[in-house]
């Protein structure tokens, strides 16, 4: 099958193992991953904040690329990107008005057809946990890590129709398939400060805190996210979160995709698993998975 | 603005005497979002992520909205620490879109030419279109070092930066948009919204 990628701006900057690992794994499970041609940002955070039809017509224009590619899945790693993309389309689908001005603005047709899906949702509504299960090459046993969602794969629930907005699931039961313990903790879906990593970084330090506190507490040896925002404020500022709060965290955050990678017996530096700044390299060789 | 200062009458002023309902009109007909909804029950600050750190939480938002207290919307710090986690309207058994009042606050303020509260976050917001704009996408590494330049934080992540450096993180050609002009036509008509 042949999905639309959305990459983002984050896969072609900090987040490139993400890219990387995504599309090593999508080709492996048979997903043909075709990039949507001269995609152009979102418009994140910014541009939400600060006009609200340009919010929606970044992202419409990707989607109509997308519909004139004859592409109407469209799936996008990044939970940020996904986030708007889908904001984009609902808005598009549930107000003529608002259809017509993006018709306006992108000089094309509203894109009424996309379907935006995320990464996780793309791999278990087409593939299948089961299918995935039958592919593990290298079970990744005696490790117990804690499914991090964030606030954006979820929420808001009426947009993104996907999994449950308080107690989401599908990540914890994609991981299982690979033989991965996952924790049952209270963090799963709360906020890691998003877009203030530079802004406003004491509230990165303040919320992702309280993500690694309760990942920790959990028993969790490591994070698994499916978002270049939660990976990189939970990575990158690990170390003045850990002086913060007086206490050594040590967690590595870690792409999804790398560990469904790792387990189809695909090579550290293929998945870029070396590029994490905490490096999950010592916890993968004391399991005997590298 | 500190809380303090615009908290003094603060039970006087959240009651509904008085009540000017233009701003509730106005949001229910811009935003779809009909406050009306609202059963006071106070799960969206319950949820908030940053109620902790909000001179206005979401309840009291909702409230400042129901009786037009528009100027203390205009000015909240709240508007610049919202982190648009969307908590408060999945905890809503109304599903008012808080978020989404937040940002036509945003956008009505930065329009009036209101200064936020903390100025970092609008300019960080700026300079990310400003890369959006010109190239059609975001390069990262430039903002980064652009943003902290421009607030005189020259050596704020350096420390962070150099271990980016080295683990190939940090991209110095960034990636841009070749029909760059379909992306520039989508700005065309933001100035003109934002002088309303």
């Amino acid at each position: 099958m042949s999905v639309a990628y959305f990459p983002g701006c984050s896969l072609h900057g900090m987040a490139s193992e993400y890219d990387r690992s995504a599309r090593l794994v999508c080709r492996h499970l048979g997903i043909e991953l075709k990039e949507i041609e001269d995609w152009s940002c979102c418009g994140a955070t910014a541009a939400h904040s600060l006009d609200h039809l340009l919010a929606v017509s970044l992202s419409a224009r990707n989607l109509a690329i997308a519909e004139q590619m004859n592409l109407n899945q469209v799936t996008a790693p990044c939970a940020g990107c996904y986030n708007r993309l889908k904001t984009a389309s609902y808005e598009i689908r549930n107000s003529e008005a608002i259809a017509a001005e993006v018709e306006k603005i992108i000089g094309a047709p509203a894109p009424v057809y996309s379907e935006v899906t995320n990464m996780v949702q793309l791999i278990i509504e087409n593939v299948g946990i089961e299918a995935v299960a039958e592919k593990v090459r290298k079970p990744l046993s005696n490790m117990k890590v804690a499914c991090y969602y964030g606030c954006l794969l979820t929420r808001p629930a009426k947009v993104t129709g996907f999994d449950d907005p308080e107690q989401p699931e599908s990540l914890d039961r994609l991981m299982q398939s690979l033989g991965l313990e996952t924790v049952n903790w209270s963090h799963k879906a709360e906020c890691c400060g998003g877009g203030f990593a530079a802004s406003e970084t004491s509230i990165v330090v303040d919320l992702g805190g309280q993500v690694l506190e309760a990942a920790r507490q959990a028993g969790a040896e490591a994070v698994v996210v499916a978002c270049p925002m939660c990976q990189t404020n939970l990575d990158t500022r690990q170390e003045a979160i850990e002086k913060v709060r007086g206490v050594k965290y040590s967690l590595p955050i870690i792409y999804f995709t790398q560990l469904l990678g790792l387990a189809f017996g695909y090579s550290v530096s293929q998945l870029g698993l070396n590029k994490l700044l905490t490096s999950p390299l010592t916890l993968l060789k004391a399991k005997g998975l590298i | 603005m500190p809380a303090t200062q615009l908290s003094t009458d603060f039970h006087k002023t959240m009651k509904l005497d008085n009540v000017n309902t233009s701003l509730q009109e106005e949001i229910k007909l811009e935003c779809g979002v009909d406050i009306e909804l609202c059963m006071e029950c106070g799960k969206c600050s319950g949820g908030c992520s940053n109620a902790h750190i909000f001179d206005f939480t979401p309840r009291k938002v909702v409230q400042l909205v129901k009786i037009g207290d528009e100027e203390t919307l205009l000015k909240m710090d709240a508007l610049s620490t919202c982190v648009s986690c969307h908590l408060c309207v999945d905890r809503c058994p109304s599903q008012i879109d808080i978020p989404r009042i937040i940002d036509y606050l945003r956008e009505k303020a930065h329009k009036q030419g209101i200064e936020p509260t903390r100025k970092n976050v609008q300019l960080f917001n700026k300079l990310m279109l400003d890369y959006v704009q010109k190239n059609g996408r975001v390069a990262e590494t430039h903002l980064m070092v652009r943003f902290n330049f421009k607030t005189g934080q020259y050596f704020k992540d350096a420390e962070m930066g150099r271990k980016m450096f080295f683990k190939g993180k940090l991209k110095p050609f960034p990636s841009k948009v070749k029909r760059i002009e379909q992306v520039r036509l989508l700005f065309r008509d933001v100035p003109a919204r934002r002088e309303g």
